[in-house]
């Protein structure tokens, strides 16, 4: 169920009015719960037997925590726990690819051998039983007249997998190390796992700020719905309007960069820049603007993220529940910058190269990691220098590592890491022919840019001036209800 | 007891402000309502203020050009010009709209020839059936509320399961958006349940289906992101002309509007599906019944057919059929009339006529006492000059 259809509309319009009748009641987790596996359910329903095994095992894992002084009988619970999210990412995401990368190497070294192919990635006998089951409840949908049939799995890495282990991950480790208390109620923990406004794209939450508000519900003032509905507009737009119009883009060159010219590739590499930014921003605000209109205030995800001044800045406002999230629990357990300037930067490496392989299985992603480890290190060294720092103009750095980050994102979208590195080549070597960038989006994507450079500077009231905002708002919904076509496209980031 | 988790707890979240979000756009409650009453405003004015700035071509015999077939904003609008001016609304398939003839030899072309008035008015869809027709009238269809209207039945749609939506199989048939979406479930129709979602209430908005003849009309039937693609430089209102063409020529290549002997198609041995299992009958019947509710004055013709077409059974069958589909009509107090067949050579196919074909039913129906009292043409109108 995307947030930009007709039916999630319908579904919040359901949801929405039970919930705050049942608010302070003790069936607000039960009814958020059942509406968050409706929710994603709607995907296939048989991807709920996934998140209920994950909620299940994490939730054993902290009450068995919680029954224990003994630091030795807490890690090993703490490992089944992390052992358990890291065995379902592996299985679903990295086992096609591991096994890829093996019979690749085989290949090069002239072995002869190869590893079978683990086919399609479920669990053994999982695809088979769920495929039986799903047919044998199509036959019944079919008999009633319902026009709908559950897919067959299988076929997609099952949606938000990446986002509800890692959110659910990060509560056993939190109690392991006392930073959260044990919630006892499994309605409430798994809500907090599958709480639907950010499910299956984050922001991925931690416990110590998500369960107190699960645990109490804060009062929903007038300003929360307006405020959400505020977000939700705005995020409505940068997907519809904006995303998808850059997609269409970038789509067509990314898809086949051999037939395409420099100009082309630049541009369709800088308008992707954009349409990730305005696709996964564009989910974030939706999905915050939701949690606020429900009283839940999920933290801020993206912050401008193209007006930072060095990679480290960039890190620390594009998603940003994620990036913390790395943080936390890989970058400061392995020693941070506490261990000297080398340590540090193999910890950023490692890091980042771990963070590149979150977001999907291929070499692509790995280098994607690498060339921001290697701009993170290289960034932090010119910091440290006074001339950059003081010398440099500001618009200069932004500009540095915008372009920076719009270089790694070709290894970030390319099909392959033949396309990645055939389009560095033709930016280089090909010729320069008519781009064809529609004027409108290059406008469109101008116009944010150039009001993102005002939010961040000295004339920002000037945005807060009532009819401006009021203005933008209208023209957003005018924009929205003439403009864009009937086909939504999914978001970028349920892939991961 | 406390344990050692305990101590380390941070304060509830419940207090810990969490900041709003990286732009200005944020309003509050009254700033709200403006939005809602200037964008309410806009978006309920737009398509009425539209139809004034925006012409038809003039044209006598004026029908829906034929890649705006799916403008359904344009149907409902052409429908309230034709009953502001006192016509009679022929609605119907691609046999009324004239896929193998020119807009000026169709059947109420023909008609009006005859009568020599803009008498009828072709309001027929080239492409459409009897499921989707009746979604037609259903959804865009307010404009012919109180009207006349001629209504073409054409039985071909019950000639197999396939025309008929009934067969399991899934296929892709013209203009799904207007046939019932869950209830009653077509078989070989399969969508996801969000896009039918979407089409229910799509179809119920005014704004949309303006919108989407913004896009039919002058954007190659695209929306506007997807036409600046192919025309990167140009300026979207550039194209914006404000005159809806008339559809003159045929839907047909010329080559394919003779009879159908020439044409090298054989008889058909149609299996023809019963009336009281036939899903394009039913829905059929369904228009008919909207019509009434909203007052419409109605009649309808039943065929023809290219009889000379079918094999002995299978004219047989449907020759039960047109009686059991007149029948039910009469049974109602629905007047109908099931026109002779023509001669065979008229026909470019299975139940297309040809321009002679047009006009021999043209002069038959005149011919009809029934046809001639609704259509409120006098005794000598009509009669051959």
């Amino acid at each position: 169920m995307l947030f930009h259809t007709w039916m999630f509309a319908l579904f919040f319009l359901g949801v929405y009015p039970v919930y705050l009748a049942v608010r302070r009641t003790r069936l607000r987790a039960p009814w958020l719960l059942l509406a968050s596996y409706v929710f994603y359910g709607a995907w296939n329903p048989l991807y709920l037997v996934l998140i209920v095994y994950a909620t299940l095992v994490d939730y054993t894992a902290v009450r068995c925590m919680a029954r224990t002084r003994r630091r030795f009988w807490r890690g090993l619970w703490l490992a089944v726990s992390v052992a358990n999210s890291v065995a379902l990412l592996s299985q679903f995401k990295y086992a096609g690819f591991v096994v890829g990368s093996l019979n690749d190497l085989l290949a090069a070294m002239g072995t002869g051998l190869s590893v079978p192919s683990p086919g399609v990635v479920w669990p053994v006998g999982f695809e088979s039983m769920g495929n039986a089951l799903a047919e044998h409840l199509n036959v019944y949908l079919a008999h009633l007249g319902i026009g709908y049939a559950i897919p067959r799995v299988g076929l997609l890495l099952p949606v938000g997998i990446s986002f509800y282990t890692f959110q659910s991950m990060s509560y056993t480790i939190d109690f392991f190390r006392g930073r959260v208390e044990e919630e006892p109620n499994f309605i409430r923990f798994a809500t907090f796992v599958s709480l639907f406004p950010q499910l299956v794209a984050g922001p991925i939450e931690r416990a110590r700020n998500l369960l107190p508000q699960l645990r109490t519900p804060r009062p929903i003032a007038f300003r929360d719905v307006t405020d959400g509905l505020s977000l939700f507009v705005v995020g409505l737009f940068k997907k519809v309007a904006l995303a998808d119009y850059l997609a269409s883009y970038v789509d067509g060159v990314y898809g086949a960069p051999g037939r395409f010219g420099a100009p082309a590739l630049i541009l369709a590499t800088l308008a992707f820049t954009w349409q990730i930014y305005f696709d996964f921003s564009g989910y974030t605000d939706m999905a915050r603007g939701i949690g606020r209109m429900m009283g839940f205030r999920l933290m801020l995800n993206f912050n401008n993220p193209y007006l930072a001044m060095g990679l480290g800045d960039f890190w620390s406002r594009w998603h940003i529940s994620l990036s913390t999230w790395f943080k936390d629990y890989v970058y400061i357990p392995l020693g941070g910058n506490r261990k000297g300037k080398a340590r540090t930067y193999v910890n950023m490496f490692l890091t980042m190269v771990i963070s590149g392989l979150w977001h999907g299985a291929a070499w692509t992603f790995v280098l994607w990691g690498v060339l921001h480890a290697l701009g993170r290190m290289a960034t932090r060294e010119l910091e440290a220098t006074s001339f950059y720092r003081d010398r440099v103009p500001r618009l200069v750095k932004q500009l540095g590592v915008f372009l920076f980050v719009a270089f790694a994102w070709i290894f970030f979208r390319a099909q392959s890491l033949d396309d990645a590195l055939l389009i560095v080549s033709r930016i280089a070597t090909a010729e320069w022919t008519d781009p064809a960038l529609p004027l409108l989006a290059g406008g469109l994507v101008a116009s944010i840019w150039a009001y993102q450079f005002v939010y961040e500077s000295r004339v920002r009231r000037w945005l807060q001036w009532t009819p401006l905002r009021v203005a933008l708002v209208v023209a957003m919904i005018l924009y929205l209800a003439i403009v864009p076509g009937d086909e939504g496209q999914p978001f970028i980031y349920f892939q991961f | 007891m406390t344990t050692k988790n305990d101590r380390q707890i941070p304060p509830p979240g419940r207090d810990a402000e969490v900041a709003y979000g990286s732009n200005d756009i944020r309003l509050s409650g009254r700033q709200w309502l403006v939005v809602a009453a200037v964008a309410g405003v806009v978006l309920a004015a737009l398509p009425t203020a539209w139809e004034r700035i925006e012409r038809i071509a003039p044209a006598d015999d004026y029908r829906v050009p034929y890649p705006l077939s799916e403008d359904y904003w344009l149907f409902d609008r052409l429908c309230r010009r034709a009953r502001r001016r006192g016509q009679v609304l022929v609605l119907g398939d691609s046999v009324v709209w004239g896929h193998y003839v020119t807009n000026d030899r169709t059947l109420p072309a023909a008609l009006n020839a005859r009568l020599g008035r803009q008498r009828f008015a072709n309001l027929g869809v080239d492409g459409i059936h009897p499921a989707a027709l009746t979604g037609l009238i259903e959804h865009y269809g307010r404009g012919a509320d109180g009207a006349k209207v001629l209504l073409h039945a054409n039985l071909l749609w019950m000639s197999s399961d396939r025309h008929d939506l009934r067969t399991r199989k899934a296929f892709a048939f013209n203009h799904p958006q207007l046939v019932p979406q869950f209830s009653p479930a077509i078989p070989c129709y399969r969508e996801t349940v969000t896009n039918r979602l979407a089409i229910a209430i799509r179809r119920r908005s005014a704004l949309h289906a303006w919108a989407s003849h913004l896009r039919r009309a002058y954007f190659d039937g695209r929306d506007l992101p997807a036409w600046s693609l192919d025309h990167p430089y140009a300026n979207p209102l550039g194209q914006i002309a404000l005159v809806i063409p008339a559809g003159r020529a045929a839907a047909a290549p010329t080559d394919q509007a003779v009879a159908w002997t020439r044409r090298g198609i054989r008889p058909l041995n149609a299996p023809w599906v019963p009336l009281d299992l036939s899903f394009q009958w039913a829905r059929f019947r369904r228009a008919v019944e909207v019509l009434r509710e909203r007052g419409c004055e109605l009649f309808v013709v039943v065929g023809p057919f290219n009889e000379p077409m079918l094999t002995g059974e299978s004219l047989a069958a449907y020759r039960r059929l047109t009686g059991a589909a007149a029948a039910w009509l009469r049974a109602r107090g629905v007047p109908c009339t099931v026109p002779r067949a023509l001669p065979s050579e008229y026909y470019a196919d299975a139940s297309h006529p040809l321009a002679d074909g047009y006009a021999t039913l043209a002069e038959r129906l005149l011919a009809e006492e029934s046809f001639a009292r609704f259509a409120d043409v006098g005794p000598t109108e009509g009669a051959m000059p």
